[in-house]
């Protein structure tokens, strides 16, 4: 190291992204790098959850969408039956 | 000081909101091909116009689509209807009301108004006759005072237009 430079302090930063195969939450539209339109911080509060069709949106968003329907509610990307990934 | 009452309509919820603001630039930068939208202040009512598409049966013919947006939209869909006077379509009542499942039953909140409009003009183009429903003045009959194409159970049979 540089006789004239000595470190003394460092701080470390890092991103996260969510590893999802879209960018935005196909029923809000918003990022999901972002919450949902009812929350206010991304993140463990607002998270992304997976359908066994592999189709990812809010947490917040798929129970509205699946709370709403009276019968078996379908993946809103792929029409196909939704069930939460195991 | 008094404020104004509040409309009857029962307003919008935030992701409701949030939606449509989206869907409104994404119209006001790229509309679908055929339509404008008649530039209103309301976001819960849309006023759409159509446009025939070339060399089909509404070719050069103009109609207007009314939109309403429900409180929870997008987990229900829009009512959409056309104004008087609606095309001569075998899918469109004399009332406006058209048979179109992506209105009722095959909804998603994965999609849009203008994924519905699309539907709409494939529609209309793909027609071969300029007739209305077999069953309008039987429809018409049960549908009085207003009452919305969404309150009718549907059936959805033919798949050609």
């Amino acid at each position: 190291m540089s006789p004239w430079l000595r470190k003394t302090e460092w701080h470390a930063v890092a991103s996260w992204t969510w590893d999802a195969q879209d960018e935005t939450c196909g029923i809000c539209r918003m990022p999901f790098d972002g919450c949902c339109p009812d929350c206010k911080l991304p993140g463990d509060d607002c998270p992304l959850i997976w359908g066994a069709c592999n189709h990812s949106f809010h947490l917040h968003c798929i129970l509205k969408w699946v709370n709403s329907q009276t019968s078996q509610a379908h993946c809103p990307m792929c029409r196909r039956e939704w069930q939460f990934k195991e | 000081m008094t404020t104004s009452s509040p409309s009857t309509r029962k307003g919008l919820t935030k992701i409701a909101t949030n939606r449509l603001q989206k869907e409104f630039m994404e119209w006001q930068t790229n509309p679908p091909g055929g339509f404008n939208h008649r530039v209103s202040d309301n976001l819960q009512r849309w006023i759409i116009e159509v446009n025939g598409a070339p060399g089909t049966l509404y070719a050069n013919e103009t109609y207007q689509l009314q939109v309403e947006f429900p409180e929870h939209y997008p987990m229900e869909a829009p009512q959409v209807i056309f104004q008087q006077p609606a095309p001569l379509h075998p899918h469109i009542y004399s009332n406006g009301h058209i048979c179109l499942d992506v209105l009722y039953d095959s909804w998603s909140p994965a999609m849009r108004l203008s994924s519905i409009c699309l539907s709409i003009l494939s529609m209309l183009s793909s027609s071969a006759v300029k007739q209305r429903p077999k069953d309008n003045d039987h429809y018409l009959k049960n549908c009085k005072n207003g009452r919305s194409p969404k309150e009718t159970r549907w059936r959805f049979h033919d798949d050609k237009v």
